[in-house]
């Protein structure tokens, strides 16, 4: 594995730390739920209506209780994941109402999509958990969506997911469901096997939605990704280190709270901060300030010890061309070479999160399974690797291609890729595909192709039915 | 030598709302045209902005701080408009409530079509973030505006703007206001499906919108 570079000096790592405390001690932090109130009385902080002023002490007290590094358990358990330790897990695009099709198509994104996201994160190799929110499935009404959307992750693949973060009771619905998977809340409090994802609305506020989920989470003992989104020029200041310092004291307000109430749960230190773009004011993420915030980001979250959140195969462009790509490869390339463990949105997302694309979520598999290459780096730990006598057998002015040592080792050692091309002109020329064309017969090929891992049938059942009574309960 | 329009005109340019303010006071102590100060002082600084932002010269930051220092301005003269001093009328080209729906708490895309609407020469309203159906016709019934326009930016509140129609379907008001919405995850179909008098992706769209719906 790499070594993990710095893009932040330990002098500017301390400056960035110092500044987030001073903003919680002397600004404060806006919490709009009652019973996280209560809480930070119970531990002395100070509070005047929701605003609460954390005292450093207590922050890096209260930070120090989280572990550097957990496992995410899946019901497959070859699909169980090391969150932190230097670690990469890749995911699909989270959130995305829409899909953009390789046409220049915009349409709603609907429970189909959903199930054919999950599936395509399920078969491929680059992709290690089939993520959550995959897109917004609008045509399912919003009180059960997170049913439908568990039951999509639960019986179309078995790797590790994500479950909803949205207010207590659908939080607490998602890890009913996990727990049934699992065998039950008390095996999956051992072992966690849900994680969701905690926003902070920047500057300074997380609303109630977000704080009933994260006291689910906590409650259970299952992680969560505690993020903070940071427009700077918008939402925070216009400079990076002022922003940073913001989006810190953010994700340090969220992860005391989580130690508060559960010490010791597993938390994901999360960024997605990123520059506006000034002219319009919308988000923009597929630039190098992005890719800055993500590495710095990992940077602090190695201080704090804990994982981190952040980057993604990020772009702004609205179809699969040249800046979907350029732009994908540079926040994922930084974010995964700099540290960062958990990579949500890291294959599907085109316009700053609005949409997911099938086309794109080829080509981001192919730019993920290029980088996870590129983090394996050399290996030198054997005479085999360092392949002396191969090169004294064919000597000067011979060919390695008929060597057993080549046949042996060219598999482990290059990526072999699967959607680009490198044809002759002639041989490309035939059909004339471009990567939008071929990832589109890719996905559909792949879909094809795809087996959903068999999940027993007395589980499913339960599962089923505590979606159908739910649902009731739900649906008015 | 340059006239306290030119003044005001600068200030706005500048965004410097106090500036704005203070030239305002002294057009009033000084006994100034007010029409005239907002013609060629506000209202041409403002356009300024807007050209230049239109060219791509000019940035958010600068349409903001210009919309708010006229809106600052104008608030002080706000009186002596009224009472109807100066040479010929002034008029906005329509009043416009804005808000973001109940149970959304973001705020930044309706400011910044705010400023736009603001720029456009429309008297623009804001009542907030997280507001009720209620809130936005109570308001657009005291100032007499002819549009609301609700933001939602998450897939769960957007249901708010569908309520909101509602709202004034229940109560029989319908015809009475031009309702518009926007925000990340609504679309032109969203609009339409929830029955809304128009739907806008951009701010400069919405400007768009509301010169449209209010011709």
């Amino acid at each position: 594995m790499l070594p993990k570079f710095d893009v932040l000096t330990d002098e500017q790592i301390n400056k960035i730390h110092k500044n987030s405390m001073k903003i919680l001690k002397e600004i404060g932090i806006e919490f709009s739920y009652d019973p996280v109130i209560e809480i930070f009385k119970k531990h002395g902080q100070r509070v005047e209506g929701h605003r609460v002023f954390l005292e450093p002490d207590f922050v890096e007290e209260m930070v120090e209780k989280a572990p550097a590094q957990f496992t995410l358990h899946a019901r497959n358990p070859e699909h169980n994941l090391v969150c932190g330790d230097g670690n990469t897990i890749y995911m699909p695009g989270y959130g995305a109402p829409f899909i953009y099709d390789a046409e220049g198509g915009k349409r709603d994104a609907t429970m189909a999509d959903y199930d054919n996201f999950v599936k395509l994160a399920g078969a491929s190799k680059n992709i290690h958990m089939t993520g959550g929110t995959v897109v917004e499935p609008t045509d399912v009404p919003d009180d059960i969506r997170h049913l439908k959307m568990a039951y999509s992750h639960i019986t179309n693949s078995d790797k590790c997911f994500m479950g909803s973060s949205s207010g207590y009771e659908f939080a607490r619905d998602s890890i009913e469901m996990t727990a049934i998977l699992h065998g039950g809340l008390d095996v999956i409090k051992e072992k966690p096997a849900l994680i969701c994802l905690i926003n902070s609305v920047t500057p300074l506020k997380y609303d109630d939605r977000m704080l009933g989920g994260l006291m689910a989470y906590a409650e259970t003992g299952q992680p969560m990704v505690i993020a903070s989104l940071v427009m700077a020029g918008s939402t925070g200041p216009a400079t990076m280190a002022g922003a940073l310092s913001l989006q810190n004291a953010e994700v340090l307000a969220g992860i005391t709270l989580a130690q508060c109430i559960n010490p010791g749960t597993p938390v994901v230190y999360g960024s997605t901060s990123t520059a506006s773009d000034m002219s319009t004011g919308s988000l923009s993420i597929g630039n190098p300030e992005n890719a800055l915030f993500a590495s710095a980001s990992a940077q602090l979250s190695r201080f704090y010890g804990v994982p981190c959140r952040g980057g993604g195969g990020l772009s702004d462009a609205k179809t699969v061309d040249a800046q979907a790509g350029y732009e994908s490869m540079m926040v994922l390339f930084a974010a995964s070479t700099t540290g960062v463990n958990f990579v949500l949105h890291t294959a599907g997302i085109l316009q700053y999160y609005m949409a997911m694309s099938y086309e794109k979520f080829m080509v981001d598999d192919e730019i993920a399974g290029m980088v996870l290459r590129y983090l394996k780096g050399f290996d030198c730990d054997s005479d085999e690797k360092m392949a002396f006598d191969v090169i004294k057998t064919v000597g000067p002015g011979g060919h390695f291609l008929t060597q057993k040592h080549t046949r042996k080792n060219f598999k482990t050692e290059f990526f072999r890729p699967a959607l680009s091309d490198r044809q002759s002109f002639d041989a490309w020329a035939k059909d004339g595909l471009d990567t939008n064309q071929r990832a589109k017969a890719r996905w559909q090929e792949v879909l094809a192709n795809y087996t959903a891992p068999e999940l027993d049938a007395d589980v499913k059942a339960k599962i089923e039915a505590f979606i159908e009574k739910r649902t009731k309960e739900l649906i008015k | 030598m340059s006239t306290i329009f030119d003044e005001i005109k600068d200030a706005i340019v500048d965004g410097d709302e106090d500036l704005a303010v203070e030239l305002a006071e002294r057009v009033i102590a000084e006994k100034v045209d007010p029409v005239q100060a907002v013609q060629l002082g506000f209202i041409g600084g403002i356009e300024e902005v807007g050209k230049a932002w239109t060219n791509g010269e000019a940035f958010l930051p600068d349409v903001m701080m210009a919309a708010d220092a006229m809106k600052a301005g104008m608030d002080v003269l706000e009186e002596v408009l009224a009472a109807g001093e100066g040479d010929g009328g002034y008029e906005d080209k329509g009043k416009i409530v804005l808000g973001t729906v109940e149970g959304d708490i973001h705020d930044i895309g309706k400011n910044i079509v705010g400023a736009l609407l603001t720029s456009a020469g429309f008297k623009v309203y804001d009542i907030g973030i997280d507001q009720k159906a209620e809130e936005f016709v109570a308001k657009a019934d005291e100032v007499g505006a002819k549009i609301i326009a609700a933001s939602a930016l998450l897939t769960t509140t957007m249901k708010s703007q569908k309520t909101l129609v509602e709202y004034l379907n229940d109560n029989n008001l319908r015809d009475k206001y031009k309702i518009i919405i926007g925000g990340g995850p609504t679309s032109a179909k969203w609009g339409e499906d929830i029955g809304a008098d128009g739907w806008a992706e951009t701010a400069d769209e919405a400007v768009e919108l509301c010169k449209q719906l209010l011709a």
